[in-house]
């Protein structure tokens, strides 16, 4: 006891030498109320990455499109933002490495399905598919999409009791329904329907994606069986969580979208268990409660969705025309808004990270041991670029110390051709 | 009484103005009377257009909105505006479709009383449709069904209606953004509502696909690249399967899609083949599509394997090319019994 008060107590630099990477995150946690310890993580940090390493806006084009700023991270690989240097249009890339798809059980059959699939797919509420590219060389594939600002799972884990107003989730819900249905009509089963499949244009148009899982019943099949299940376990259905041979396609993403459902109105699930297997058992049994909070009109919608038996488990047009669908729903509580992408990021509205790179495109300054012949446009004259520039700079130094630090508004747009060193707060040795 | 004083009218005297108008209107006695029973035709529509959306500065007063759909209903207004459509002026229509399209959106809990309120008045539905035989209006009529089209009740009434099978004439009207019109009314008459269109082309195949030939045979280029689209996403969708079938099942249909395979058009060609390759995939073919490709095996391998070959870009169409092709070749005469 005693001996940890002291440590408590000891000033934050010299707290590095004792608490190593290695240490685990609770122990931090637990002196982590002196708020000097802050500076701890920035001592950490491998000086080289960052007085070696500036970091740079380089203007990276895979084809037509412009790299921007990673969106996110799944099991197959990043997501970043893109500019289609072209159309203009904002995009999203999906760029897939062959080494990670072999570790991952049926990892590239199941991207090649995805393709085939998304390709025939033109719904407003499906994701779009816009161009697949390849690169032999490095192994890489990248799937060109709709560009979307969020997910339905970032949404509400960005809120306190992680669910959305009624009046929100019906809006999603509707749009779910409407791009499930029209999945179900070109013969596709989802099979991996849950708020995290689920992301949200920049007019909060709702998009099913990731069909990785998906399957395409056979045109003349007469009903909708299949066999095979690889879907987020919590939202899977009995008959698959009992093990059964066969079952109906369209029912398992009908009740996929109910656990769906009951998870964005109530904040939890309907079914858990500490493992997979516990789980199962009890999603096997098919036992769960619906919150009081929740009013009868959606309880009994949730009910039709999450039946036990799939013959008489609601079907899309049931949904369709139940009450709970149809209805006006009031506006009652405050709409869940996009969160900032990080605690210190005051951008709420998720503007396109691309425009940094886009003034290096066409006004960087790029470092002869970074040039990538392949990637930049060799018809960029660099010289003729960095002269004006860099006297137009000069320039403005000596004004601005003639006018005491303060940079008249003039100027900035000057300061900014100046290339790399504009984005220069990644960098130790100007400071 | 002045129309635009400082005091706004309430609902009662804006419905009452305008039915009197209107009155005036279809059954002219003077010709002075005429003119300005339509400039207060206008004036009242506009009028009643701020009640239901409100104006850049103020919302639209829930009490008003609820006052005046009430007094629409029980005036027949709805009824009146849309048969004396034609005598309003440019202004004025547009202010009836934005009203007629304001007033089906409301809704009050799970209920839309416009919705309920017309499914007992199919004669507005009726007039809508046969709105496109007037073509002063016909643009303003098709964007009002569109709206009515959203709604499953009202989609089956005109599904089921006689008139709709005007709607064949109508897509190949001379007029071209008449008949694109009416063609995209047409399309989502058929298409929204999955179950409804699925059940209405089963019960009524005979007919509808009767009529739907002289789409597929139509003179007007555009009409029959349109048709043939929408004629392949009706039977590849899932919905619509029964209705596959059977469409699948009658030799001329795949004679007719063979004969389009070979037209001038690379569109429409590549369009046939999306409905032909459907006949070749069916594991049943029954005997007679069975013996047609039987007969033009040889020609019909030879033809696929030129047919649009600078596709090479598009990996699906190439596979299934390559699927229909071995299909034909593996084709074999059933066994004689």
């Amino acid at each position: 006891m005693a001996q940890e008060e002291v440590i408590a107590q000891l000033p934050a630099f010299e707290d590095e030498y004792q608490f190593n990477i290695d240490e685990t995150v609770n122990e931090i946690d637990f002196i982590n109320d002196d708020e000097n310890l802050d500076n701890l993580f920035f001592h950490r940090v491998d000086s080289a990455q960052i007085v070696y390493q500036p970091r740079r806006r380089r203007a990276k084009l895979i084809g037509k499109y412009l790299m921007g700023e990673m969106l996110g991270e799944g099991s197959y690989g990043k997501v970043k933002e893109v500019l289609d240097t072209e159309m203009l249009c904002r995009r999203a890339v999906k760029i897939l490495k062959r080494k990670k798809l072999r570790k991952i059980p049926n990892g590239e059959d199941n991207v090649r399905r995805e393709i085939k699939f998304l390709k025939r797919l033109h719904h407003h509420n499906v994701i779009q598919l816009v161009d697949v590219l390849t690169n032999d060389e490095k192994q890489k594939m990248y799937m060109v999409m709709e560009y979307c600002v969020s997910e339905l799972q970032e949404m509400l884990e960005s809120v306190p009791d992680k669910k959305f107003p009624i009046m929100q989730a019906h809006f999603y819900f509707c749009q779910l329904i409407n791009g499930l249905e029209y999945l179900h009509s070109m013969g596709i089963i989802h099979k991996d329907i849950k708020p995290g499949n689920l992301l949200l244009a920049t007019d909060e148009t709702l998009k099913i994606t990731d069909l990785g899982v998906a399957e395409a019943l056979e045109p003349f099949a007469v009903d909708d069986t299949c066999r095979t299940s690889q879907g987020s376990p919590a939202f899977q259905p009995p008959e698959i969580a009992n093990g059964l041979e066969t079952f109906a396609g369209f029912k398992v993403d009908v009740w996929s979208a109910g656990v769906t459902l009951y998870n964005i109105t109530t904040g939890t699930y309907p079914f858990e268990g500490d493992n997979i297997y516990k789980l199962f058992e009890c999603i096997g049994k098919g036992e769960y409660k619906i919150p009081d909070s929740v009013d009868q009109l959606l309880a009994s919608l949730i009910k039709g969705m999450l039946e036990f038996d799939p013959k008489k488990r609601f079907t899309i047009e049931q949904i369709r025309k139940h009450d709970w669908f149809r209805k006006k729903h009031p506006v009652l509580l405050e709409w869940v808004r996009l969160p900032p992408k990080s605690k210190d990021d005051e951008d709420i509205y998720r503007s396109m990270t691309v425009l940094g790179y886009l003034e290096d495109l066409h006004f960087g300054t790029p470092s002869e041991d970074e040039f990538d012949e392949q990637l930049v446009p060799e018809t960029i004259d660099i010289t003729n670029q960095i002269t004006p520039a860099e006297d137009g700079v000069t320039v403005e130094n000596s004004e601005t110390m003639d006018t005491k630090g303060k940079p008249s508004k003039e100027m900035k747009p000057k300061k900014r051709k100046k290339g790399a060193s504009r984005f220069g707060f990644g960098s130790c040795k100007q400071s | 009484m002045p129309l635009f004083g400082k005091s706004q009218k309430n609902p009662q005297e804006l419905v009452k103005g305008l039915k009197d108008a209107l009155q005036t209107l279809q059954n002219p006695s003077k010709d002075k009377d005429l003119k300005k029973a339509s400039d207060d035709v206008t004036k009242i529509l506009a009028n009643m257009k701020v009640m239901l959306y409100g104006t850049a500065g103020s919302d639209p007063q829930p009490e008003n909105v609820a006052q005046l759909s009430m007094e629409i209903y029980q005036g027949e207004v709805l009824k009146m505006m849309v048969e004396n459509l034609e005598k309003i002026d440019f202004e004025g229509r547009k202010d009836v479709v934005q009203i007629f399209n304001n007033l089906l959106r409301r809704q009050i809990g799970t209920r839309s009383p416009t919705v309920e309120y017309i499914c007992t008045r199919k004669d507005v539905l009726i007039a809508l449709m046969k709105g496109y035989e007037t073509p002063e209006v016909a643009l303003n009529c098709g964007m009002m069904l569109r709206e009515c089209c959203r709604y499953e009740a009202l989609a089956k009434l005109m599904l089921n209606s006689e008139e709709f099978y005007d709607f064949f004439r109508y897509v190949e009207l001379s007029t071209f953004d008449i008949a694109s019109d009416a063609f995209s009314t047409f399309k989502e008459l058929l298409i929204k509502h999955k179950m409804l269109s699925a059940e209405f082309l089963e019960n009524n195949y005979d007919q509808v696909f009767h009529n739907y030939q002289s789409l597929l045979n139509s003179e007007n280029y555009v009409t029959r690249r349109q048709a043939l689209k929408l004629l392949g996403e009706l039977l590849l969708d899932r919905h619509n399967f029964t209705t596959m079938t059977k469409y699948i099942s009658n030799p001329d249909n795949l004679k007719l899609m063979m004969n389009m395979l070979r037209e001038k058009s690379r569109n429409i060609q590549f369009e046939a083949f999306h409905v032909f390759k459907v006949f070749v995939a069916n594991p049943n073919k029954p005997k007679p599509i069975l013996e047609i490709l039987l007969r033009n095996k040889e020609k019909l391998v030879d033809f696929l394997a030129k047919f649009h070959t600078d596709r090479s870009e598009d990996e699906q169409f190439n596979d299934e090319k390559a699927y229909l092709i071995k299909q034909i070749k593996d084709l074999k005469a059933p066994e004689e019994s």
